[in-house]
């Protein structure tokens, strides 16, 4: 079955090799945003099957939008990974505590990506 | 496709290598902030943020392109650059630089 993940991150080079990995080796359909801002638009408009959202982002980040996105009736059941560089286990626990599906650290093996999100989120 | 399984290495492989092209001069930017405050006598309080930040994007990205060594250097500038005084001597924070920076121009070998 094909999924439908939104990738928020505002690093280009992470975003992109994110929608590269997930696309070429799940065949998944990979749609993009580059704030939280925007995140929230596009996961109201797509409603994705699920949602990788960066922690540390200019403006608005991961762990405000994804509360956000819990408020907002239309998202508020899309499961959402955060995606960290923060490997520190207090940072860890602090961000599982807010209540999302899984903390993924950076850098992620681009090969594993996906199955280590299906496997969260019991796709298999 | 339905399973996620990384049954692809060879083409994932060529998309990374023109990954890796296109955003070295992004991962170069980020480097240069590094050495640059490795040689800052003294290290302004802008300057430590603007390398504790180089530093934990390069943390977050190298490793996608396997240089996890890179990965593990850059996160050790991190955590140094995060105190207050830096946790690290200029001395130490040149030489992961200097480390890094040959990693990055030889990214194979």
């Amino acid at each position: 079955m094909s999924r439908r993940i939104l990738i928020i991150d505002d690093e280009d080079d992470i975003r992109q090799v994110a929608a590269l990995s997930l696309e070429t080796v799940a065949g998944w359909d990979v749609i993009v945003a580059n704030c939280g801002a925007q995140g929230l638009e596009r996961a109201a408009e797509h409603l994705p099957d699920a949602i990788l959202l960066d922690v540390m982002m200019p403006g608005m980040d991961g762990p405000t939008t994804f509360r956000e996105l819990r408020k907002n009736p239309v998202t508020a059941k899309i499961p959402v990974m955060l995606l960290t560089a923060k490997v520190q286990g207090p940072d860890q626990r602090r961000f599982a505590d807010l209540g999302v599906e899984a903390v993924l650290l950076k850098p992620f093996d681009p090969l594993t990506l996906a199955s280590q999100m299906e496997k969260v989120l019991g796709w298999t | 496709m339905t399973s996620a399984a990384p049954t692809q290495p060879q083409p994932m492989a060529a998309a990374l290598a023109r990954m890796w092209a296109k955003f070295l001069p992004e991962i170069d930017a980020r480097l240069k902030i590094l050495e640059e405050s490795a040689g800052a006598n003294p290290l302004s309080a802008e300057q430590q943020t603007a390398a504790h930040s180089a530093a934990h994007k390069l943390a977050g990205s190298l490793g996608m392109f396997g240089l996890h060594r890179g990965t593990e250097l850059a996160r050790q500038t991190e955590l140094a650059l995060a105190e207050t005084p830096v946790a690290a001597t200029q001395a130490d924070l040149a030489d992961w630089a200097a480390e890094l920076r040959a990693l990055i121009q030889a990214p194979n070998q």
